[in-house]
């Protein structure tokens, strides 16, 4: 556990005043009423109703036997032969005989097979940590591994795009709570400057009981020094939750889930058909944030004799489960073009089981996003689990390796930040720390992000070689040198990009 | 600031109850007026001795009336699969029944012991033999003020610990990183220095992970089983030397072979985790985070927790916890102005601290199981929600908001924060949780108990709103209330607005004719401003 930098929040500058909440007086009433209810406007954005959904799997997902390699299946199975999927169990994408499914995962095969499921391979982020606690701030804060910050990007992205909160809000222009946590504790990844920018809840029905319809703020009179900036922080709780309760019911009562969820304690179907609920009955927040526990599994994984089943099988099942339901349902409610989701974990596993039955903590394990907006289903490529292993097969005796990285965590941030929300591409950057390269997650067009061989995977957006569905474009500054035959929907040579042919080779177009 | 000098005044009735609510969760109002102008030192010797008076409590004992043998002890007995699940809850009501205790000598053994229970946590969800939760717990209790190195080592080995961190599964051929790894970034050196410098390497994990093969559990929920124990096994054990990183001096512990082998290992691998200069530094931050102030700047680090560890770790002390509680809590940094009321209440503050300061019995849990049973129910089914789950973290690191980023703020949200609400409103209205056992604060029993010759009406005045408030109000917060804020919780919560006066003709009709009518006519005014206190922001600090 790291113990500097660590979000302060006590720091918080002393000029925040409370709205002046006196004596029982409803904040429904002021909210709407008052002549305190300031005219701040929403900070403009490209795409004022979209919405990202945020699946955290905690503990640290297993890729390996989530996405499963096919095309490399007999390393596969070297590396992982007690808890290794059997081939002809594993369920197919597409036309593809390079990659699938875990057989838990139906759901999220048709979804693939509609378009509407990305994977985006090999995530991680440079010197990766292997401390659930610290991989997980870093996932959350979106920070470089050696550094620390206090808030978490969805919680910067909010703070940026809603200035003022939480003391302006609720307000005529923003009703509703900016973001939407189903669960208990506010996650790090929602943290603005001062506090978390969502709402924590368990269902709708508990919070608005919970929080009832008065506040209980007697005077705003405060004590200095620590204990004062802790009784703050409850007011501002107590505040803001009385103000969303009342909105937070109307829309679930106005909301209608239309399609069937898994049961049987599928936990993260619960939460997901409370946020369809909530989209349908016109809740204007932004991001909804919903886990998935039990993902750490050194040992079990799969069952005895039967690597089909286990508990990472019924966690896979859980997940798919909940999202294909919740996609249809979307669907059905004709909210479904103004959706995304996305996953994250704490990290991946060894590529290499341990011998439990279980897996160790390890490096990258596949994003996944889904929804109709996507342009792309797959980013970065299968690892071949012999050149993307860590260490390198070949300098080490032991059999315990990692997967290596191909896409950074934050490139898939960016690209949602930017074509999603479609914040500006320098308001990205900053609120990311710095710039990452698109990875084309919403774009037609695959692009070069630096110079190098055609026929090399990290010379493109998209992590892969461009082929002849791509819509190619040679950014500016870039060569990108010809030493085969290449093919492309069609190429794009922006001005200062250069395609450097090394030879006579055939460059083959749909255009 | 003189930091870790003895505080030296007496203590005042603010720093009695300070004290109090820090080193134990949550005093009576007796103990407060007890403590009340003593030395530091006196009372927190006090605290630390009264340990010995519940160090050995009786075991826990089946609370189902309908079990044959109900009131019976069952960790002592065969296992019986059937009841894992049940028998392992009442481990925990046992324990959360321990802090709850109201025997009029406060002590630190059980938020100590729940410090410790955060640090090196095992869940009953994955240990499921209700045995080892309870070996395992008592044994947290046993040493939670006895020496750090044996505390790490009896851990290490502990069954609980073994197979919630894999070390059970840990063998030569296949070892198993996950008890190596938590040992050194959680329970020891911590995985960076306060300058953020990382203080092992992942080869010191695995150098670690292989001297710890061997180590195995018998008998885990083996139904029928007389026991359940830790053996070592040295066919599973790593033979070879163990080399690590230049953050323990490049320290080699010899690899060793025979019955003997894992012990001996084990004792070279905590002398280096412990001679690490950060380990003691870890140790001593998270326990000022703890009984102190979760935000350590610089100047603390420097100035409290820098000497702190020094003595910790010095020769004289050789890592003896009690002496390092006894100055951190005796301290001037301690009772420094700024930490009262720094850290927001975990759920077992508010709620066992309700029980406590509110004076609700505890039942004695041989002789009337039942009603304990229900007593501890509705104090851990109401902490459960608010995210403190006792003996089932949710994971190795402990309860959130003893680790994350913001600290204690993150016991508060949209919605714990009406849980709390709900709970507090819960309290004025006693309720029957058993025949003959009643929750609740009987406000009326409490303020007629304020009153001089209660039944002279003619000949006694009636005791003034002012002085209710006042009595009502006492010890409840850890600042006194603004002027203002009195004023409003008199005149328009609990007169709604009535003239002051108006009480004292109520209650003088309660003394003269003591109805139904009389007393709810006093009644609804106490609950109101009762429920509104509770519900302030300033009664979720301590």
């Amino acid at each position: 556990m790291s113990t500097i930098n660590r979000r302060d929040f006590l720091a918080a500058t002393s000029s925040m005043v409370l709205p002046v909440m006196l004596n029982g007086f409803g904040v429904k009433a002021f909210a709407r009423n008052s002549a305190l209810v300031n005219s701040l406007h929403e900070a403009v954005a490209a795409n004022p109703d979209r919405i990202l959904v945020i699946i955290y799997l905690n503990g640290g997902n297993d890729g390996l036997n989530m996405a499963i390699p096919v095309e490399h299946y007999s390393r596969y199975h070297a590396l992982r032969s007690n808890i290794a999927i059997p081939e002809n169990k594993v369920l197919p994408l597409g036309n593809s005989k390079q990659m699938g499914l875990h057989p838990a995962m139906p759901g999220m095969q048709q979804l693939y097979n509609e378009g509407k499921l990305a994977i985006v391979h090999s995530v991680s982020y440079p010197n990766p940590n292997l401390s659930h606690i610290r991989s997980t701030d870093i996932y959350m804060t979106g920070s470089d591994a050696n550094q620390y910050a206090s808030t978490g990007w969805a919680g910067r992205y909010l703070d940026d795009r809603f200035p003022g909160y939480p003391e302006n809000y609720p307000n005529d222009n923003m009703k509703d709570p900016l973001a939407i946590q189903i669960g208990h504790i506010a996650s790090t990844s929602l943290l603005g400057q001062r506090q978390s920018m969502g709402v924590v809840m368990a269902t709708p029905d508990e919070f608005y009981q919970l929080v009832g319809t008065q506040t209980n703020i007697p005077v705003d009179d405060l004590p200095c020094c620590y204990s004062g900036q802790l009784i703050k922080y409850v007011r501002e709780q107590q505040v803001l939750s009385i103000g969303y309760g009342s909105q937070i019911k109307r829309a679930s009562e106005a909301g209608r889930n239309m399609a069937g969820y898994p049961e049987n304690g599928n936990e993260l179907a619960e939460q997901l058909k409370i946020v369809a609920r909530l989209i349908h009955g016109g809740l204007q927040s932004k991001i909804y944030y919903v886990e998935l526990g039990g993902f750490d599994l050194h040992s079990g994984q799969v069952d005895g004799n039967d690597p089909v089943n286990g508990a990472h099988a019924t966690l896979l099942s859980k997940l798919s489960g909940a999202v294909s339901a919740f996609q249809q349902d979307l669907k059905l409610q004709g909210t479904e073009d103004r959706v995304i989701g996305m996953t994250f974990s704490d990290f991946g596993r060894r590529a290499s089981s341990n011998a439990s039955k279980g897996t160790d903590h390890g490096i990258a394990a596949p994003m996944l996003v889904f929804g109709t907006g996507i342009k792309r289903q797959n980013i970065g490529t299968n690892p071949d689990l012999a050149n993307d292993l860590v260490p390198p097969p070949s300098s080490s005796g032991d059999n315990n390796y990692d997967i290596a990285m191909q896409i950074d965590f934050r490139r898939v941030y960016s690209d949602i930040l930017n074509n999603w929300f479609g914040a500006e591409s320098s308001k990205t950057d900053s609120l990311l720390f710095k710039s990452f390269k698109n990875v084309s997650l919403f774009s037609d067009v695959v692009e070069t992000i630096n110079s190098g061989p055609w026929g090399e995977k990290s010379v493109w957006s998209h992590g892969r070689v461009p082929d002849i569905n791509d819509l190619v474009r040679i950014n500016r500054g870039h060569t990108i040198s010809i030493n085969q035959n290449i093919a492309a929907k069609k190429i794009n040579v922006d001005a200062g990009g250069e395609l450097y042919f090394q030879g006579n080779y055939k460059v083959d177009t749909r255009e | 600031m003189p930091y870790l000098d003895p505080f030296s005044q007496p203590l005042s009735t603010k720093n009695a109850a300070h004290l109090l609510r820090r080193a134990t969760f949550g005093p009576t109002p007796d103990e407060i007026a007890d403590f009340t102008g003593l030395s530091a030192a006196e009372a927190v010797s006090a605290l630390i001795s009264n340990a010995a008076l519940t160090l050995s409590p009786p075991p826990p004992v089946v609370m189902d009336e309908a079990s044959p043998v109900a009131g019976q002890t069952f960790t002592d007995r065969p296992f019986d699969s059937g009841k894992s699940n049940e028998y392992s809850f009442y481990v925990k009501y046992w324990w959360i029944g321990l802090m709850a205790e109201q025997n009029g000598k406060p002590s630190v053994l059980e938020k100590l012991t729940a410090f410790w229970q955060n640090h090196f946590v095992t869940t009953q969800t994955v240990v499921t033999d209700y045995r080892l939760s309870y070996q395992y717990i008592s044994l947290l209790r046993k040493n939670s003020l006895g020496n750090f190195k044996t505390l790490v080592s009896e851990m290490t080995k502990d069954a609980a610990m073994l197979i919630y961190q894999n070390g059970n599964q840990n063998e030569k051929d296949h070892p198993n990183e996950n008890y190596a790894r938590e040992l050194q970034e959680l329970f020891t050196v911590g995985q960076r220095n306060f300058a953020n410098v990382p203080n092992y390497t992942d080869a010191d994990v695995k150098a670690a992970a292989r001297l710890l093969t061997g180590w195995q559990v018998e008998n885990q929920s083996a139904h029928g089983s007389a026991s359940a124990r830790t053996v070592f096994n040295p066919d599973r054990h790593d033979t070879e030397d163990k080399q690590f990183s230049s953050h323990y001096n490049n320290t080699v512990i010899k690899g060793r072979a025979g019955a003997n082998a894992g012990d001996e290992e084990l004792t070279g691998l905590i002398d280096m985790l412990t001679r690490h200069p950060e380990c003691a530094r870890f140790i001593c931050r998270k326990l000022y985070r703890w009984y102190v102030n979760t935000d350590v700047p610089q100047d603390i680090e420097n100035n409290v927790i820098v000497p702190l560890a020094d003595f910790f770790a010095s020769a004289e002390n050789n890592f003896a916890l009690e002496p390092v509680l006894r100055k951190l809590l005796s301290s001037d940094i301690f009772f420094h102005s700024d930490n009262i009321g720094s850290i927001i209440k975990s759920p077992a503050e508010l709620l066992v601290g309700c029980m406590r300061f509110f004076k609700q019995p505890v039942p004695d849990m041989k002789k009337e199981y039942v009603a304990f049973k229900k007593y501890v129910e509705y104090i851990h089914w109401r902490m459960y929600p608010m995210q403190l789950n006792l003996l089932d973290q949710p994971l190795v690191f402990g309860s959130l908001p003893y680790y994350q980023t913001g600290y204690s703020v993150n016991w508060i949200n949209s919605a714990s924060i009406g849980m709390r609400r709900m709970f507090t409103d819960q309290m004025v209205y006693p309720t029957e949780i058993h025949p003959n056992f009643k929750v609740g604060i009987d406000l009326v029993k409490w303020v007629s108990s304020l009153q001089p010759n209660f039944s002279d009406v003619e000949g006694t005045p009636p005791i003034t709103c002012e002085q209710v408030f006042d009595a009502l109000s006492k010890n409840l917060f850890v600042h006194d209330l603004f002027p203002s804020q009195r004023e409003f919780l008199i005149d328009k919560i609990m007169m709604y607005s009535a003239p002051r006066k108006s009480w004292e003709f109520e209650f003088n009709a309660y003394r003269k004719n003591q109805n139904q009518e009389t007393r709810g006519g006093i009644l609804w005014r106490l609950e109101a401003v009762m429920k509104y206190m509770m519900s302030m922001a300033e009664f979720q600090i301590f």
